[in-house]
Order: structure tokens, then C-alpha cells, then sequence
């Protein structure tokens, strides 16, 4: 049996590298891209603790659950975002939209 | 089977997938080009289901695949394909030394510190090996889900539907401006480039170099 | 620990096969770089048709908008599958403690979700989910590129 500290320091390193990417990068996709790999590791975080601790066994699989579909839900209207940022100021890029608000 | 340690295996199992999904995820957000960092998103998302199956939620792992590889990379390669200058290397900006520096040293803070966390605190003393109860239970999952919440999924088909209207609404508010962006500047309208006389071709459609992004 | 049968150990044949299939994937790369012939390489050698088409324009252009309203309405109805496949890996529909209060949950959940659905295609226009205009752009404009086609000498 893998013990449990394992599976959390994966999830934390899963979550520091999303949290990196969304720290440096200036494309939205990638900063999207950051914040699903930052609730992968929440994911296998909450997984792991309803796996050792029996109470909470079922509560944490429906928890997954919910969030997977929330996470489904918010990515369609971030990209719908998306194409509309993209259309307002030509690009995707962060930094082009504070300087055109600038002008 | 003679020497086979179930316990070991696993362990270097663990380790496999490890591997593959940190340097996945790494490539999914370092690789130059968009297009196969959205690809490698997909193949991170599926390996994520791999440790579910070593979590024992096998519910869990096939839901990660249908709607995290299904759905979600789906979305983010087809929006990557909407958006041509997204998938143009050369125009993309990037951080300075010095901002990435700062938010390598932030990160890794975070991570060692949360990693002490989930090592040295007591509380991970609670969570022990021997309170580990193997049951792939799909019915107690369905019933927690269904029958003790079922409050729980009408209010996620609400959001569903909710981000659903309000998206589609959003595509449909500027129709006219749609039609115009696909005869723009990379839409079907854009200036034929020949092979034969490239050069006059770089000179007309010559792009600025992308400015340094001052923190 | 209670030990009952491992997810895992279940899952072995399914490492050995991905293993495989990596592993026939680097020997057949392998295998070809080893048994082609290794000519120089020109720009003709390395475009997309080395004969015939001529190519034209660059590859990665803006596709049509109205194409992404088929992969949102996918997203929705992939999540309603998937709480719909929990529901039917178990057997709350057919134990008698259940049924009449989760069949009624049921009906309501794929009320609401196909209720959006159709709603959402009732509120966009028939044109942006055939995507007739959008081709009607594009018939216009090929037809006026194909007047100016060859001036500066193709073939």
C-alpha cells in the first residue's frame, strides 16, 4: 500500500507547477491550462483521503464528482470568454489588453 | 506466482505514473507550441486516471476520461484552433527572467511547505494504513449521489445549463462581427503566399517583434 | 489492512499492452529512419505536395465560430451521460427501497439539462448551426481570389 504522504506530495507539486504556470504566463489558454492541472492535483488530493479514512469514503468520490462537472461547466464559458477577449483586443495575450485599455 | 510483490508493484507503479504526469504536466505548460501543450493536457488528464484506479475509484477514473480528455482538452484544442494568432509561436509574449525567477522561488516555497504539511504534521498520523477498507462500491456511490443528495445533481444540471445559455448567448451576441474575423487577417481573405517569391511575401507581412512585458 | 482484490492487479494486462504499443511505436520509427535512404533535403523535398498542388496560403487559418456551439452542447450532454452511466452501474433503479424516489429525480435531471439543450437551439438561428452563411462568406471570397489567381506567375 502506497501511504498516503506520497500521494500528497504529488498532488501539492502537481499544484505548485499549475500555480507557476499561472504565475508566468501571459497566454489565457495557458493560464487556463495551469488552473486545470492545479484541480488535478486537488483531485487526487481529496481521492486520496477519502481512500484512508473509510468515513468519508463515499463523500469524497461524489465530491470528485461534482467538481469534474463544475470543472466541465466553467472551461466551456472560459473559452466562450476566450473567443470574445480574442475578438476585443485581437489577441489572447495579457499584456496587448492593458495597454490598449491604456490608449 | 513465485516473487511477485504486489506491495512493491505498486509502489513502482506509483513512481511510473508519477513521472509521467509531472513531466506531462510540465510540457503542457512550457511547450512552445499551444497546439501540443493542449495535447499533452489531454494525455496528463488520462494518466490522472491512472492513479484513481490506484485510489480504488474506478467511477472516478472513467469520469476523468469521458469528460477531463473527452470534454475539457476537446474544448481547449478546439479553441486553440478558433484563435490563429494563439497558435503562432512567434507572436506569443513571455514573461521576463526575472518574473519567472520570482514565481519559481513562490512555487516552490508553496509546494515544500504544503509538502512538509502532508509529512511531519500529526494530524497525518490519523490517517493510517490500517483503517483502510478496500470496497469498489459503485451502488454506495450511486446511492450517496442519487438517492441521500439528489439535491446535489439537479443543482449541477443548473449550472450546467446556466454555463451552457450563457455561453451559447455570448457566441451568438456578435454574429456580424463573426462573419467579419473570418475574412481577416489570417481568414480566408488573407494575402495568397507563394512559394516562389517568399521574400516579397516576409516584407508585406512583416510582424513586430513582441515587446518585453515590464513587471 | 482488509485485503480484497486490488483495482490494480486487475489493470496489469492493460501496462503490458501500453508498454507494447510504446515499444512498437519507437521500433517502427527506428526501423524507418534506419531503412530509408537518406537524400538531400530542399525546400521542394520538404513542401506538402511535391508535385502537383501548388500550396497556397498559410495552413493554420481562423475556422468558422459556429462550430464551437457543437463541441459546448457535447461537453453538457457528456456529463449528463456520465452521472446517467453511475446511475445504471448500480442498482437503484431496481431495488424496490429506491426506485420511486430516484426515477422521479431522474426524469427531472434530463428535463433540465434537455430542456437547456433545446432551448439553446431554439435561441441561436438555424443559419449558425448549418453554418450556411459562414460558407456563403467563404464561396465568395474563394471565388474572388481565384479571379486574381495567378498574376505573378505560378504555373
Amino acid at each position: 500500500m502506497v501511504p498516503l504522504s506520497w500521494y500528497l506530495v504529488l498532488a501539492f507539486m502537481l499544484i505548485g507547477l499549475g500555480g507557476y504556470g499561472m504565475m508566468v504566463k501571459r497566454n489565457l489558454i495557458r493560464i487556463l491550462i495551469g488552473a486545470e492541472i492545479m484541480g488535478n492535483g486537488v483531485m487526487i488530493a481529496i481521492v486520496a483521503i477519502a481512500l484512508f479514512n473509510p468515513a468519508f469514503s463515499f463523500t469524497g468520490q461524489g465530491l470528485i464528482i461534482l467538481v469534474i462537472s463544475v470543472a466541465a461547466a466553467h472551461t466551456a464559458l472560459a473559452m466562450v470568454l476566450m473567443l470574445m477577449y480574442n475578438r476585443r483586443y485581437g489577441s489572447v495575450d495579457l499584456g496587448t489588453s492593458v495597454e490598449m485599455e491604456g490608449q | 506466482m513465485q516473487g511477485f510483490d504486489p506491495a512493491l508493484f505498486e509502489q513502482i507503479e506509483f513512481l511510473l505514473l508519477a513521472g509521467i504526469v509531472l513531466v506531462l504536466a510540465y510540457l503542457a505548460l512550457e511547450h512552445k507550441e499551444i497546439v501540443y501543450a493542449a495535447f499533452f493536457f489531454g494525455f496528463m488528464a488520462s494518466f490522472v486516471a491512472g492513479f484513481f484506479l490506484l485510489l480504488e475509484a474506478p467511477f472516478i477514473a472513467g469520469m476523468q476520461i469521458a469528460v477531463y480528455t473527452g470534454g475539457i482538452s476537446t474544448l481547449i484544442i478546439f479553441a486553440v484552433l478558433l484563435l490563429p494568432r494563439a497558435q503562432d509561436s512567434t507572436l506569443e509574449k513571455f514573461a521576463t527572467p526575472r518574473a519567472r525567477q520570482i514565481s519559481l522561488v513562490i512555487a516552490v516555497v508553496v509546494t515544500v511547505m504544503t509538502g512538509f504539511l502532508a509529512v511531519l504534521f500529526p494530524w497525518a498520523e490519523s490517517f493510517n494504513e490500517a483503517f483502510v477498507s478496500i470496497s469498489q462500491d459503485l451502488n454506495g456511490l450511486a446511492q450517496w449521489l442519487w438517492f441521500e443528495n439528489g439535491i446535489y445533481v439537479q443543482m449541477i444540471a443548473l449550472i450546467m445549463i446556466t454555463s451552457l445559455v450563457g455561453a451559447i448567448s455570448l457566441l451568438r451576441m456578435d454574429k456580424a462581427e463573426q462573419l467579419g474575423a473570418i475574412t481577416g487577417e489570417f481568414g480566408v481573405e488573407a494575402k495568397p503566399v507563394l512559394i516562389d517569391d517568399l521574400q516579397s511575401a516576409e516584407d508585406g507581412q512583416s510582424v513586430p517583434e513582441p515587446k518585453e512585458v515590464d513587471e | 489492512m482488509m485485503q480484497t482484490s486490488r483495482l490494480f492487479l486487475d489493470f496489469i494486462p492493460v501496462i503490458i499492452w501500453a508498454l507494447l504499443a510504446m515499444a512498437l511505436v519507437i521500433i517502427m520509427l527506428l526501423a524507418s529512419w534506419v531503412l530509408r535512404p537518406h537524400v538531400l533535403q530542399n525546400s521542394e523535398k520538404t513542401s506538402t505536395y511535391e508535385c502537383g498542388e501548388e500550396p497556397v496560403g498559410p495552413a493554420r487559418i481562423s475556422y468558422p465560430y459556429n462550430y464551437f456551439v457543437y463541441t459546448v452542447l457535447f461537453v453538457v450532454i457528456d456529463v449528463m451521460g456520465a452521472f446517467l452511466w453511475l446511475l445504471s452501474s448500480s442498482t437503484l433503479l431496481w431495488a424496490n427501497a429506491t426506485k420511486y424516489e430516484v426515477v422521479w429525480q431522474v426524469v427531472v435531471f434530463i428535463l433540465i439539462v434537455m430542456g437547456g439543450v433545446g432551448f439553446v437551439m431554439k435561441m441561436i438561428p438555424r443559419s449558425f448551426l448549418d453554418g450556411k452563411e459562414t460558407l456563403d462568406v467563404y464561396r465568395r471570397a474563394k471565388a474572388e481570389r481565384e479571379k486574381e489567381q495567378y498574376p505573378t506567375g505560378g504555373h
